[in-house]
């Protein structure tokens, strides 16, 4: 026995995984021919669960598998008074199966044969990721990384439902019977400061802190509420004394670090030895940035996610638009004059609540972008298509356009894959939940009546990885925009589209297919040489960012982002080492935007975690052409934060990338406030480029775009970004010192060329499709 | 819709405890002899709404001329749910019930908790968040609500009529959801 586990132990992971695999697809389709049989066939359907629970079998063995994860979790807390885990892991069985149970004799025949059948699917899904894992983050890391993921997902619900407070029930009524279980103290402590009351959390973790097993934890626990009331100064000895009583020496010395940078420094009483600065972020630059937000309107509290700037009602100014976690959608008008206000309510967004990414697109060509809205992002929940109605309100189309899709979503984005002129739309399927079945992608050609028909299994997008992002651009140059899919928890995958409504997978051709923890995606060049680069923004966990910010470079086994190469003939380099890309960060979203106006696109990333004492830097890597280095704090952005959404617009038209970070957590405690950074003066001359489309799609999404200037060529692509934070369609080239942009060739969608000659600097201009000239845009007067 | 200047509907809502008989038959009825009111939309289970215990309690000691009009409405929220919030935080200030969000949709408001600053005549000026809180002694801290009050009652323009959407939703789409602890019995 001993040496058939050393044996499987031995195999290498990817015959293990596809053994899994296959062992998965045979309890499906050993499921499939009893469903036959019975008359339940299994539901592949991404559509909206029955009101009174699961309405399959295999959603029902997720949802037990969840709900019994979750009781377990809680076993410790139960008392002699309250229910024991048997009766309620019964309880947990009845409301999963309750709308599963078999009630014709033939499925009373099937049922006990297809419920093993559809944990062993489950399970064989779960032990693929747990592979996975391995393969990312090492077997020794690997414990500590999975236990705070497993938490921080079943979390998830609790507190995005507002059942914290049974939580919080459960600790104190243990700690009623007894007083004494630090343990429970401790979590009741954590339990505060996920809700934001965090001197409450203090109060207990102190309590907590008393007793020699929780000491070291309740004292850390107690430096990250600390920093978070505002109590730099306690936080930084709490810290200290966590690191005596045996905690991570690395992350107490973050959260001082973090307190100190709030004091100005470090109180004279910190030990000198636990005094820490960081390698990175010091990088030279002409960056400077100053948060705007309040002073324009855009402070917005709580809960940020995605971001999409685009002009609502056709003024020619850039509004902006934040969801929520929590609550509904925020809508900013520009007031022209470089202030913004809430327009929300009435909107039609207001009422979208638990919101994640918001992509941009005018899928009905009626000069008005459109919003696909993705809700709930690990965790099942319904995209909404809004229409625009050009008046500042938008109506929910989803059922009438026949989107629908029931998935936990955290992107959705607008392509025009078969080149018709029309925006069609793709949805990724996220991970959702600890015990979670993939479910599959959503590709929706548009049809050009304001419909839509799901096209995914004919398109041959038959994957079932779970994708945070999607990103899609024409690697190959042939016309067709192609589609990345950066996987949350496994192999990514990358699809040449045929050009004939299919799409093939090369993944492994192309080189993009190693297992990661992957975020957003963004296809750009980031070299200028006309071909697409891929970035892939990845996650990492807080040691790994801790790692960077110390050291200035990745832990040997760390995963910095990846900027893949373009070889110019299908495959891809990963550039990392030439591009002196060495830090890890927990990117949740990111985006590309010539930031430093030096004409070569820099990179965003808003990173963060689910995690209460996770707190990362906005960080900023500028590129100089030849290397990316980090300017983050040079340029004065914070030392703390955990952005969504991250975004680079010209919001007041002068030439100065602004950076919008909709900050907010999964927990309610991240009081977190959205944040533009504008730089404080003009690094270098510019041009901004709107396209209009007549034969393509009225948004240009697609679009190409070479600028020479200065005898430098400079190469966008229109594909309003990462997704998570929708970058504006306006384009935008930065010219360094030149005060010439000499030739502009706009590659429309579908193959029309246009070239432009002499075009004005420093100015905005308007190019329709066909017409050979251009228009020069006024903005509005900026107080700024 | 709904802009800064209107007139907001009249609420007639029950009250969570009427033996406490702190509470009118009516907002209209709040508003008898005060020179405005504030209505604010609340929630037992939002965490959010818990930090504001004593500011509530206090208000209309703090502010005589105003009337304070909380509406624990929150989709699924039971009024023992409220009830016994009320009772276990010690919460003095008027409370009315609205199940299921209804009082909200007629507001229009999404999240708890959310303000809303009426004059005498129930016409609109304010609505939002009550301040921008993230910790004690925050420097960057903006009472909203504080500062929109001060403005009515010196008789002079708010100066920020609207701040953006925060805290709790309403109604979360979860409840499609099953929830996903077991409530003790």
């Amino acid at each position: 026995m001993a040496d058939s586990l050393s044996d499987l132990r031995n195999l290498p992971p990817f015959v293990l995984e596809k053994s899994l695999q296959s062992i998965g697809a045979v309890c499906q389709a050993a499921q499939s021919l009893l469903g036959a049989i019975d008359g339940h066939p299994i539901s592949h359907d991404t559509v909206e669960p029955g009101l009174e629970g699961p309405n399959d079998l295999d959603r029902a063995t997720s949802d037990f598998a969840n709900r019994a994860a979750r009781i377990l979790r809680y076993a410790a807390l139960q008392s002699a008074e309250g229910r024991g885990v048997v009766e309620e892991l019964g309880d947990a069985a009845r409301a999963s199966f309750a709308g599963v149970v078999p009630r014709d004799p033939l499925s009373l025949l099937t049922f006990p044969m297809r419920l093993p059948l559809s944990f062993g699917s489950l399970l064989t899904q779960e032990l693929v990721r747990g592979l996975h894992a391995l393969e990312i983050v090492g077997t020794t890391r690997a414990p500590a990384f999975l236990i705070e993921l497993v938490e921080a997902f079943l979390d998830y619900p609790v507190f995005q439902a507002l059942q914290y407070k049974d939580e919080i029930d459960r600790y104190r009524e243990r700690l009623r019977h007894a007083p004494d279980d630090a343990t429970a103290r401790l979590h009741l402590g954590r339990s505060y400061t996920k809700c934001g009351l965090y001197l409450q959390a203090l109060d207990h973790l102190a309590l907590a802190a008393g007793h020699p097993t929780t000491r070291a934890q309740a004292l850390y626990e107690r430096a990250v509420a600390g920093t978070r009331a505002g109590l730099y100064r306690q936080a930084i000895i709490d810290g200290s004394l966590a690191i005596d009583a045996g905690a991570s020496k690395a992350r107490c010395q973050h959260w001082m670090w973090l307190s100190s940078q709030k004091l100005g420094g470090y109180p004279p009483e910190t030990p000198v030895e636990r005094r820490i600065e960081m390698a990175t972020g010091y990088a030279p630059t002409r960056l400077r940035y100053r948060d705007v937000a309040q002073e324009i309107g855009l402070d917005k509290t709580s809960g940020g996610r995605g971001t999409a700037i685009f002009d609502i009602t056709g003024t020619g100014e850039m509004d902006v638009i934040i969801s929520a976690v929590s609550g509904g959608i925020s809508v900013y008008r520009n007031n022209g004059d470089g202030t913004f206000r809430d327009a929300s309510v009435g909107s039609g967004l207001d009422a979208c609540v638990n919101s994640w990414g918001i992509s941009a697109g005018d899928y009905d060509n009626d000069g008005r972008s459109d919003l696909v809205v993705t809700r709930l992002g690990f965790f099942d929940g319904q995209a909404a298509l809004f229409h625009n109605n050009g008046d500042g309100t938008f109506t929910d189309v989803t059922r009438d356009a026949g989107v629908q899709s029931w998935a936990p979503g955290f992107t959705a984005g607008w392509v025009d894959f078969d080149l018709d002129g029309r925006l069609d739309l793709f949805v990724p399927s996220n991970l959702g939940g600890v015990f979670h079945r993939s479910k599959r992608h959503r590709l929706f050609h548009n049809n050009g009546n304001g419909t839509f028909t799901d096209v995914t299994l004919d398109a041959g997008l038959t994957t079932w990885g779970p994708a945070v992002g999607a990103t899609w651009g024409d690697y190959d140059n042939d016309g067709y925009p192609d589609l990345f899919l950066s996987s949350a928890f496994g192999r990514s995958q990358l699809f040449h589209n045929n050009g004939n409504g299919t799409f093939t997978d090369v993944s492994v051709a192309a080189g993009i297919d190693r297992p990661c923890f992957g975020m957003v995606a963004y296809f750009c060049d980031v070299d200028n040489d006309g071909w697409l680069d891929l970035v892939q923004y990845l996650w990492c966990s807080n040691d790994d960012m801790i790692h960077s910010l110390r050291h200035g470079r990745a832990t040997e086994d760390g995963q910095p982002l990846r900027i893949y190469r373009n070889n110019r003939d299908g495959t891809f380099t990963l550039a990392n080492d030439e591009l002196g890309i060495t830090e890890c960060w927990g990117s949740m979203s990111g985006n590309g935007a010539d930031l430093d106006n030096d004409g070569r696109i820099d990179l965003l990333l808003g990173n963060g975690g689910p995690q209460m004492d996770r707190s990362d830097p906005l960080v900023v890597l500028a590129n100089d052409g030849h290397r990316f280095s980090n300017v983050t704090f040079a340029a004065g952005l914070p030392a703390a934060g955990k952005a969504h959404g991250a975004n680079a617009a010209d919001l007041h038209g002068d030439g100065r990338i602004s950076l919008i970070a909709a900050s907010g957590g999964m927990y309610p405690g991240e009081l977190l406030t959205t944040s533009v950074f504008r730089p404080e003066s003009l690094t270098g001359n510019y041009l901004n480029v709107r396209l209009k489309g007549v034969s393509c799609n009225r948004d240009a999404v697609g679009a190409r775009l070479k600028l020479t200037a200065g005898g430098r060529d400079q190469h966008l692509v229109n594909n309003g970004g990462s997704q998570f934070g929708c970058l504006p369609f306006e384009q935008h080239f930065g010219l360094g010192l030149g005060r010439k942009a000499e030739r502009l060739e706009v590659w429309w969608p579908g193959g029309a060329r246009q070239t432009f000659e002499h075009l004005p600097v420093n100015a905005t201009v308007t190019i329709t499709e066909g017409d050979g000239g251009y228009t020069i845009l006024k903005r509005g007067p900026n107080p700024l | 819709m709904q802009a800064i200047g209107d007139i907001l509907e009249n609420l007639m809502l029950p009250a969570v405890d009427p033996a406490k008989g702190n509470c009118a038959s009516s907002l209209e009825a709040a508003l008898a002899g005060r020179r405005g009111a504030i209505v604010v939309f609340w929630s037992s289970a939002c965490t959010h709404c818990v930090r504001y215990d004593g500011y509530f309690n206090q208000f209309e000691a703090a502010h005589p001329e105003l009337a304070f009009y909380g509406v624990a409405t929150r989709f699924s929220e039971t009024l023992d749910d409220v009830r016994k919030a009320a009772a276990d935080r010690g919460l003095r200030f008027p409370l009315y019930h609205s199940p299921d969000g209804a009082a909200a949709a007629t507001y229009l408001a999404q999240q708890t908790p959310r303000v809303y600053l009426l004059d005498a005549k129930r016409v609109l000026v304010y609505r939002g968040a009550l301040d921008n809180f993230k910790y004690p002694e925050d420097p960057e801290y903006q009472p909203y609500l504080e500062r929109a009050i001060a403005s009515f009652l010196r008789g002079e323009p708010v100066e920020r009529q609207e701040t953006g959407s925060f805290g709790c939703a309403v109604r979360s789409v979860y409840y499609s959801l099953p929830l996903m602890i077991e409530r003790q019995h």
